[in-house]
């Protein structure tokens, strides 16, 4: 049996659902997603939601501030709608219900960001990506927007000319079902599971990325992997930009405030990227505790104001370190946080394919270029959601819904590669190559990058795949059978992993996200372009493309 | 350390409990150790997992007669703690050949249809929101409503709802009565109604006091102590009844 839908959205984070409450009046919209709604990622972002809404704060300002944190690789179109919409759909988002933290003249609050020229990040606490997502849920809940929970999706299903559906497993049954449309959206948020020190879900795998690579749709800029300065030591866990928004320091062994070396300016609220490195080259040269961390100090704010904008941060520390934030300080490093790039799509979701779209995390417009401002990846899926869902809109208006034929024959396949993995009795653990993947792409795909320890990555990319081939579980069960779940995603991992280390490979140069040792500067001349990888017949190639240029001129980036 | 796990293959009842002997190492959390069994023991079991952070609420178990998150549970401190809450069959009735000083009991999260070992059938929870309409409908504008801060903090408390179910499971009147729509739900009313820019604020009470919500509730207080969020569900039925 085929379920049959106008459109089909995977995902049922922030982007994903926002795309159906813009959808479900006009269309036959459903959801497809692996984890019940509330439980998607979104939930877990703190800091807030970039918007100009003060006095002297305008949107070209924000669009400069993001253009110039992305180095300038972003595409100027489409962050003017993502700047230029920030306002209105922060108030779209209160008027829904999202209980916004207050100034005392009962407006919106507004905190300071890294990168950013005015206090513009709305947040509800340091819990903003909770509120958000539970009152979006509302919404699409009120609108009574269908959802296939707890599905896995297994493959993308085209034609010649375009995409028709997609296949996936019912978690709770194991039965592989086919699902056909007339559009695909794919909302699958970021891959940061690629890295085993990542701030992200554990469901965090691109799973959507993946498949579509695997349809034959190109990605973009997959190098440029934001890795965010402060995480929990231990358990990598976020510790909110906010915390530095409030006032926080970092201190290193010597009890010195070390950003004062690294961006004199701005000091703690440095873009990420900057840092980033800045934290690891104080590690590296001796100067982290432990040899592993530095500090994150937040005494000096006083108990009050811990309380009342960082509770989510202390209750964090307490409980997954042991450490009470109003009286010591936290120990932090950097951890993969966020895939700038993704699936290749324009300002309005269309990828190469027709009838398929993406949007948020997986996909890649792009607004962050070669590196994110925190406050802008909240505010990219509602903004796009809205825009996609638009685009998905008109596209729906003119498409035809196909024979389910291919459909078909596409879960025959797909049954039949799961039942192989499943009933092979010996082979290679899912867990070891797990961790040899996500523990090689620390090492050397991380914040600083070297030509050959790139090549030894993809070499050991390359062998893990080999070792997928005979992959086994031991006994499982067909019901809520995670561990398949986990061997799947682990597939998809597999290849995003290559398409990270190829991209870092190829770019001979220094920008945002992605610095290379041996190429310590920018290279504007050869490399002010997308990265596009590939696939055809199993290999990954890569070309590029131009980036939109506009009003903002490509400069030197200081701090 | 060991853990001792319930087991239901097809769902239904616990059939059977598996004992598993975890390599523990600083910091581990339960689900850390269950993790641990599933790729290097038992690929068979089955939990639900997502942020391992304490935000999404996908992992509510019974841990030690317990309801708790499985990802922001320290296995050193499972066997210490106590919330003292007021027993019920669940959480009362331990299976044959647990050794308390030495095993972790880890158990589905009671008062939902068990489907797979840890996994259980949370429909009714969601379905008491839909049921009791806990969404605001919006009206047209273009500009953010005034709220001050003050207004804003009677509301805090509920907005920080992770709807993890801990509350449900721990409620000894859900556990007897199949229909009583539970604490999670019945707060989150609450904060709509409490809300000031709601300008329907009365409808939230009013569906939050039908015969199977606030009335039904004996202000045991079991979720009040067994929230891993601070919310206290209770307090809001009370001001409610």
């Amino acid at each position: 049996m085929v379920h049959e839908h106008d459109v089909i959205i995977v995902g049922a984070g922030l982007a994903g659902l926002r795309v159906a409450i813009e959808l479900v009046k006009d269309f036959d919209v459903a959801i497809l997603t692996k984890v019940h709604p509330l439980r998607s990622h979104s939930v877990a972002a703190q800091g807030g939601i970039n918007a100009a809404m003060g006095e002297n704060d305008s949107w070209e300002t924000h669009a400069f501030d993001t253009v110039k944190g992305a180095d300038y690789l972003a595409d100027q179109d489409a962050v003017e709608i993502l700047t230029r919409e920030a306002p209105i759909t922060v108030i779209e988002n209160e008027r829904w219900g999202t209980a916004f933290s207050r100034k005392e003249d009962g407006t919106i609050a507004q905190r300071p960001f890294g990168g950013a020229g005015f206090p513009r990040t709305c947040y509800t606490a340091d819990r903003t990506g909770h509120n958000l997502l539970h009152t979006t849920f509302e919404q699409a809940m009120r609108l009574g927007v269908k959802i296939y929970e707890e599905y896995f999706v297994t493959s993308l299903v085209r034609n010649e000319s375009h995409v028709v559906g997609l296949t996936a497993m019912e978690i709770s049954s194991g039965e592989v079902l086919g699902f056909a449309a007339k559009a695909v959206v794919i909302a699958t948020g970021g891959f940061g599971r690629v890295y085993a020190r990542s701030t992200n879900a554990l469901i965090n795998t691109g799973d959507g990325c993946a498949i579509s690579l695997r349809a034959g749709v190109p990605l973009k800029d997959m190098e440029f992997i934001q890795f965010h300065p402060t995480t929990l030591f231990g358990s990598s866990i976020l510790m909110s930009e906010g915390v530095r928004g409030e006032g926080g320091y970092l201190i290193n062994t010597e009890g010195t405030r070390f950003m004062n070396t690294y961006a004199p300016e701005k000091m703690e609220l440095a873009p990420r990227d900057i840092v980033a490195r800045a934290i690891s080259t104080e590690i590296l040269e001796g100067r982290g505790f432990e040899n592993e961390y530095v500090h994150l100090d937040l005494t000096h704010l006083g108990k009050e104001r811990i309380l009342e904008r960082l509770p989510g941060i202390r209750e964090i520390s307490m409980h997954f370190a042991g450490v009470d934030p109003i009286d010591e300080p936290i120990p932090v490093q950097p951890g993969q946080h966020y895939s700038m790039g993704g699936i290749d799509c324009d300002k309005h979701g269309a990828t190469s394919l027709d009838g398929l779209y993406a949007v948020g995390e997986a996909s890649c417009m792009s607004v962050h270029g070669a590196n994110r401002l925190g406050g802008n990846s909240l505010l990219e899926t509602l903004v796009f959601g809205r825009v996609v869902g638009a685009t998905v809109g008109e596209y729906l208006k003119s498409a035809k819904s196909e024979s389910h034929d291919i459909i078909d024959e596409e879960v025959f396949k797909t049954r039949e590669r799961l039942q192989e993995i499943l009933f092979r009795e010996s082979g290679e653990s899912p867990a070891d190559i797990r961790k040899e993947l996500t523990e090689i792409m620390d090492a050397k795909v991380g914040v600083f990058r070297r030509p050959e320890e790139i090549e030894e990555a993809l070499k050991v990319i390359r062998e893990q795949r080999k070792r997928f081939e005979s992959v086994a579980l031991g006994g499982s069960d067909k019901k809520f059978n995670y561990s398949l779940i986990r061997t799947l995603e682990l597939e998809n991992l597999i290849d995003l992993a290559e398409a990270i280390a190829l991209g870092a490979l190829m770019r001979q140069e220094s920008r945002g996200a992605h610095w290379r040792l041996d190429f310590p500067k920018r290279d504007d001349e050869r490399f002010l372009k997308h990265t596009l990888v590939i696939m055809s017949d199993h290999v990954m190639r890569i070309e590029y493309k131009d980036v939109n240029l506009g009003q903002f001129e490509v400069k030197e980036r200081t701090y | 350390m060991m853990f001792r796990i319930a087991r239901s293959r097809e769902g239904g009842e616990i059939n059977h409990y598996d004992l598993y002997k975890i390599q523990t190492r600083k910091g581990m959390t339960v689900l850390d150790a269950l993790f641990q069994i599933q790729d290097k023991m038992d690929a068979s079991l089955s939990f639900r997992y997502s942020c391992r952070g304490a935000v999404c609420g996908s992992c509510a178990m019974l841990i030690n007669k317990e309801p708790r998150l499985a990802c922001r549970t320290q296995v050193s401190m499972v066997i210490d703690q106590s919330m003292k809450l007021k027993p019920f069959p669940p959480i009362i009735e331990v299976p044959h050949g647990w050794d308390k000083e030495t095993e972790i009991l880890i158990e589905p999260l009671p008062n939902f249809p068990i489907l797979k070992d840890l996994v259980v059938d949370m429909t009714k929870f969601f379905d008491a929101l839909e049921e009791l309409k806990l969404w605001e409908s919006p009206t047209d504008g273009d500009e953010t409503r005034i709220q001050s801060p003050k207004d804003r903090k009677k509301i805090e408390r509920y907005v920080n709802c992770i709807l993890c179910a801990i509350c449900f499971g721990s409620c000894p009147v859900n556990y007897e009565k199949e229909e009583y729509l539970g604490p999670a739900a019945l707060a989150k009313a609450w904060r709509f109604n409490q809300d000031t820019r709601n300008p329907d604020a009365k409808k939230y009470l009013e569906s939050a006091q039908q015969p199977k919500g606030t009335p039904m509730c004996d202000l045991i207080m079991n979720c009040v102590k067994a929230c891993p969020k601070g919310v206290a569900p209770g307090g809001a039925i009370r001001k409610m009844k």
